[in-house]
């Protein structure tokens, strides 16, 4: 059981980004949508296809995502589309209003035109938000982090964490398998867990405790090694370095631009809350 | 043995075991979505939630926020599922909650220094699964009950059974390889 | 920076934890160039010298500290960590516990970027470290699948990057196999000779005298028992504790008069009926990987007490993984009382054999050694009774008795080991086969413990290990080893088995062993000189009871 990380280099543009970048651009978005609350469509669509576009510029295989799509899909349109369709609550309170037309009912629950409209639009707004993250781990070295922390002003310490972290991964993946095998040669069968959730749950310990006791022995050699190699005494220098490349500052610009636009479309034109298009409800006509 | 810090210092020893604590909470989530582990219902059990409370309960607040917030990060790089702010922060507070008790732990094996650190930790799992599933309200735009029922309900539940099960063979253990080290 | 690197005056500690001091009033002086070994058991206070040197102590570990340490004239204990840093360079025993970058560059980069220098510098700095040590190559590699060699290399770089006057190098051998520690020797002598003060802390004396230290500190309790040449160690020093070179000893035993009879000839039952048969094994861990091991055929017979030597990455490890079938061939098959291992589950053959990992720590977890002991049992499902006797019979064997209701984490190393190896016996297994059972221990504590398991008890009868299982294979990179304990040797080089037989006819021919890494030992030389009058090999102190 190696650690292999979903990162592949692939050299596109989104790749070639700086991470930070990324992160500014994600919260953009996220602010954008979230603090003047938009649920108008004309809005949303777009947005959405901005992110599936960055999302295909990714140049991600499919069989590295699968799992993860079928996850999200899964996520949101269970927990967050059937829901939004049947309580109709979590948007605006005009989703809920008594005068859209009843489409058919789930049991008791009446499920009009507007809560219809409203779980597409809130699925669609959650993708626009989500896609952004799903691309991180395909497209950033988890290697750049520390250095990416350190230059968005985090100190140095929690920065080289993050560096440390990295690490130490592939060892406790390594250490981990040595241990389930030393573990199967005793007779112990992860996958034949008899008994109750209590009794399965206990029977971890012969893989957990090893693997954390051994780390936490290691643990105090490792200081000694960082404190005799002078760590946290002087400001550090970052040999890797990160400069904004043109195609950052437009990313972060779009980003930017994004937020305002919505911004002043809600607070300065009244554009952006909640409504059901005719045409999607003629469709129900 | 290094000697012990106080729950608030942050120095060479509260890096080294943030990022341990982080990698281990990192590569145990991601075996759990490798290996089958005990499921009922949408809720599903993940060991690497007692280890990040241990470390907490055992490193300090600090250590914990960290192995928390950099744990989920990279646990999430490595299976893939995106990266998502409101689940690290969360599991950082998971992990920061019970640090706060460090100092009133003075032997692992105690029957109710154990206690503590459970009970510490339970409330840790609460705040940080709270918020956790709370922002997604924010940003997803879903309702208090599906934020209660869909994402919070099941995270807490299965995280209470792993830690209130493992933790404490966990500190028992450590204790074990305390006093070895002469501590 | 006039004075002499390196001052101690009459230095004592004693950690804040402990009744007793760790080490007492040592001194000592060390010029430009010299390089000093310190040698000593287990617990007599190497490491807390060290740390007294390199301001560990009392920064990070305290306790009560009396006497001078002084760099360059100046105490430790009045500097800052970033400037000791600078004068002393400390490699730690496992280079895997000191490296914190994730490739090679960053690691050497690391003191460097700590002490805040321009980048620059820093670059010309790491080059220069990579190129004294030869290891350009590894530039751009993870430090994750680096080699224990190259680890160490690496580490080494990163330390003199800070390019330090004074080098303390704590057991820096004892991860490694028998060439690459050479070859670090090889480093060590020529950067004393460049002026480097080196300070080698190393058991294993025979080995580090390949580095031509100008002194042996001996340390017994916490204090110096003999400082000088190496030369004129007396014979006084305990040859048990340090692995002196085997004329050595033999010299020592002799004069201390200590009684040694010839042991009596037991000859290799070669003829035992097969238990684990490897019929032209070939295996890969992956298709896209190449072969690890190749057309491998093997036989392991009633009364096998067999070595595996070889170099590292040669496929030693992969091989024994097939005989418990945590690996399954890719071609060909391997055979356990007869049934393939492919067509039964690790549980059941565990029944029949037992795998004891290298490191206890990989494989302890319970609250207490019964339990532990009681795991395995459990888990092939034993009657209640049939367990319990089988446990404290394994507990006797390994005499670890009155140790039931202690936590097996908080036992010592020693007593660890001990407990994997009882977890093995309770199973009633009839084979027991070790990877690498002694690595990363001192010498004082793996000969007692493979004495324990593999030496036939004084009064003639059979070893632990021949009277409580059928056969029993183990890994190692000590030769000596192979030579004192074994009754077959197996050499594995280039995925093929390259000899099998009795070590006597394996190990005489010098350039097999060295066309795989296995460097001859002066056991194994002296050994071989002798075999006309003692016709197998024996231990140095055996072979004492010959002229
Ligand atoms: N951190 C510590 N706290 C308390 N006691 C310690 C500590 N480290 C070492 N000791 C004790 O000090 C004594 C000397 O230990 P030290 O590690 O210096 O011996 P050593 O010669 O390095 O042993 P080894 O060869 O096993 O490394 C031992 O009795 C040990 O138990
Ligand atoms: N899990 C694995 N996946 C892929 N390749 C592996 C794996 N384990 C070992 N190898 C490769 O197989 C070869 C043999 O490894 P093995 O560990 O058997 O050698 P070894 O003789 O035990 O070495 P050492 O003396 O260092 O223990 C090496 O080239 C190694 O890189
Ligand atoms: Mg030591
Ligand atoms: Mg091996």
């Amino acid at each position: 059981m190696l650690v292999t990380w979903k990162y592949r280099l692939r050299n596109t543009f989104i790749q070639r980004l700086d991470p930070r970048t990324r992160f500014i651009y994600m919260a953009c978005v996220i602010a954008a949508l979230t603090i003047p609350e938009i649920w108008d469509y004309r809005i949303i669509l777009p947005l959405f296809v901005i992110s599936l576009t960055l999302y295909l510029m990714a140049r991600i295989e499919w069989k590295d995502v699968r799992r993860t799509w079928t996850y999200i899909i899964v996520l949101v349109f269970f927990i967050v589309g059937l829901n939004g369709m049947l309580s109709g609550r979590g948007g605006p309170s005009s989703v809920t209003s008594i005068d859209s037309p009843v489409v058919f009912m789930v049991g008791w629950v009446p499920v009009t035109i507007s809560k219809i409209w409203f779980a597409l639009i809130q699925i669609m707004r959650m993708l626009t938000m989500a896609i952004p993250a799903i691309m991180i781990p395909y497209t950033t070295d988890p290697n750049i982090f520390g250095t990416a922390f350190r230059r968005m002003g985090i100190s140095d310490k929690v920065s080289f964490t993050m560096d440390l972290a990295f690490r130490f991964m592939p060892t406790f993946a390594r250490d981990l398998t040595i241990t389930m095998d030393a573990q199967r040669a005793r007779g112990y069968e992860m996958d034949k867990l008899k008994g109750g959730i209590v009794a399965r749950i206990q029977r971890l310990a012969p893989l957990v405790i090893p693997v954390v006791m051994q780390s936490t022995v290691t643990g105090e050699e490792v200081i000694d090694a960082m404190d005799l190699r002078a760590f946290g005494t002087k400001p550090r220098t970052w040999l890797k370095e990160l400069h904004y490349q043109p195609r950052d500052y437009f990313m972060i610009g779009l980003g930017v631009a994004i937020f305002l636009t919505c911004c002043i479309l809600k607070w300065g034109f009244g554009v952006g809350g909640y409504f059901v298009p005719e045409w999607f409800s003629r469709l129900f006509a | 043995m290094n000697e012990r810090a106080n729950t608030w210092e942050f120095g060479t020893r509260q890096v080294v075991y943030g990022a341990i604590g982080a990698a281990l909470y990192g590569v145990f989530s991601w075996a759990t979505n490798i290996f089958p582990l005990p499921a009922a219902g949408n809720v599903t059990f993940r060991p690497a939630v007692a280890v990040l409370i241990f470390f907490g309960a055992a490193y300090g607040p600090w250590v914990g926020l960290l192995a928390g917030i950099i744990g989920n990060t990279l646990g999430d790089m490595l299976t893939g599922w995106g990266v998502f702010w409101n689940w690290s922060v969360g599991s950082g507070l998971m992990g920061m909650i019970p640090g706060l008790i460090m100092a009133a732990i003075n032997d692992f094996r105690a029957r109710n220094d154990i206690m503590k650190a459970v009970g510490w930790g339970t409330l840790g799992i609460i705040v940080g699964m709270l918020f956790a599933s709370l922002t997604e309200m924010f940003v997803g735009g879903i309702d208090l009950n599906t934020a209660l029922l869909g994402y919070f309900v099941p995270a807490f539940l299965g995280n209470l059974i792993v830690t209130v099960i493992l933790l404490p063979i966990l500190m028992i253990a450590f204790a074990a390889v305390a006093a070895r080290r002469g501590r | 920076m006039s004075e002499s690197p390196l001052v101690i005056e009459n230095l004592s500690f004693q950690y804040r934890t402990r009744p007793e001091p760790a080490i007492q009033n040592i001194s000592l002086e060390l010029k430009p160039g010299e390089m000093l070994l310190i040698a000593g058991s287990s617990g007599c206070g190497k490491t807390t010298l060290a740390r007294c040197i390199n301001g560990l102590i009392p920064r990070s570990y305290r306790g009560k500290r009396e006497g001078k340490v002084l760099l360059h004239g100046t105490d430790v204990s009045d500097m800052q960590i970033a400037d000791i840093a600078q004068i002393v360079g400390t490699l730690l025993q496992d280079p895997e516990r000191q490296i914190v970058a994730s490739n090679v560059f960053n690691e050497v980069a690391f003191g460097p970027e700590n002490l805040g220098l321009p980048r620059a510098e820093i670059v010309a700095r790491v080059d220069q470290a990579m190129e004294r040590l030869r290891i350009e190559h590894l530039r751009d590699r993870e430090t994750f699948n680096l080699s224990g060699g190259e680890k160490q290399k690496v580490a080494l770089a990163g330390l003199l990057a800070m390019n330090p006057s004074v080098l303390l190098l704590d057991e820096p051998l004892a991860s490694l196999d028998p060439a690459s520690a050479y070859e670090a020797l090889e480093v060590f002598r020529s950067l004393a000779d460049e002026g480097k003060t080196v300070v080698l802390i190393e058991h294993r004396v025979e080995d580090a005298i390949a580095a031509r230290p100008d002194r042996l500190m001996y340390m017994e309790a916490g204090q110096v028992k003999y400082l000088g040449p190496i030369e004129d160690l007396p014979v006084e020093i305990n040859h048990r504790e340090v692995k002196l070179p085997a004329d050595w000893v033999v010299k020592r035993v002799r004069q201390m008069g200590e009684k040694i009879d010839k042991p009596d000839f037991s000859p290799n039952t070669l003829q035992g009926d097969p238990l684990i048969v490897f019929e032209n094994v070939d295996f890969r861990y992956s298709e896209e990987t190449p072969l690890v091991l190749q057309d491998v055929n093997l036989t392991i017979r009633h009364g096998d007490l067999i070595a595996v030597l070889g170099p590292n990455g040669s496929g030693k490890s992969t091989l024994v993984k097939h005989t418990i079938g945590l690996l399954k061939p890719t071609n060909g098959r391997v055979l356990i009382d007869g049934k393939d291992t492919r067509t039964v589950s690790i549980a059941q053959i565990a029944r029949v054999l037992g795998f004891v990992f290298q490191s206890p720590t990989h494989m302890l977890f319970a609250p207490t050694v019964r339990e532990e002991l009681e795991f395995g049992p459990k888990n092939l499902e034993f009657k209640k009774d049939a367990m319990e006797k089988a446990v404290a019979e394994s507990l006797s064997t390994v005499n670890l008795k009155g140790l039931e209701e202690y936590p097996p984490l908080g036992l010592s190393f020693g007593q660890q080991k001990r407990t994997t190896i009882a977890a093995v016996l309770a199973m009633r297994s009839q084979v027991i086969i070790m990877d690498e059972p002694t690595a990363g221990q001192d010498y004082a504590n793996y000969t007692h413990f493979m004495d324990e398991m593999c030496r036939p008890v004084a009064d003639g009868s059979q070893s632990l290990v021949a009277a409580n299982f059928a056969a029993t294979m183990f890994i190692t990179h000590d030769l000596d080893l192979a030579i004192t304990y074994a009754n077959r040797v197996l050499l594995v080089g280039d995925k093929h088995i390259v000899a099998d037989g009795p070590p006597e006819e394996v190990l005489k021919d010098f350039d097999l062993l060295m066309r795989y890494r296995v460097r001859p030992t002066s056991l194994l030389r002296l050994n071989v000189e002798m075999l006309p009058q003692t016709k197998r090999f024996l231990a140095a102190e055996e072979l004492a009871a010959y002229s």
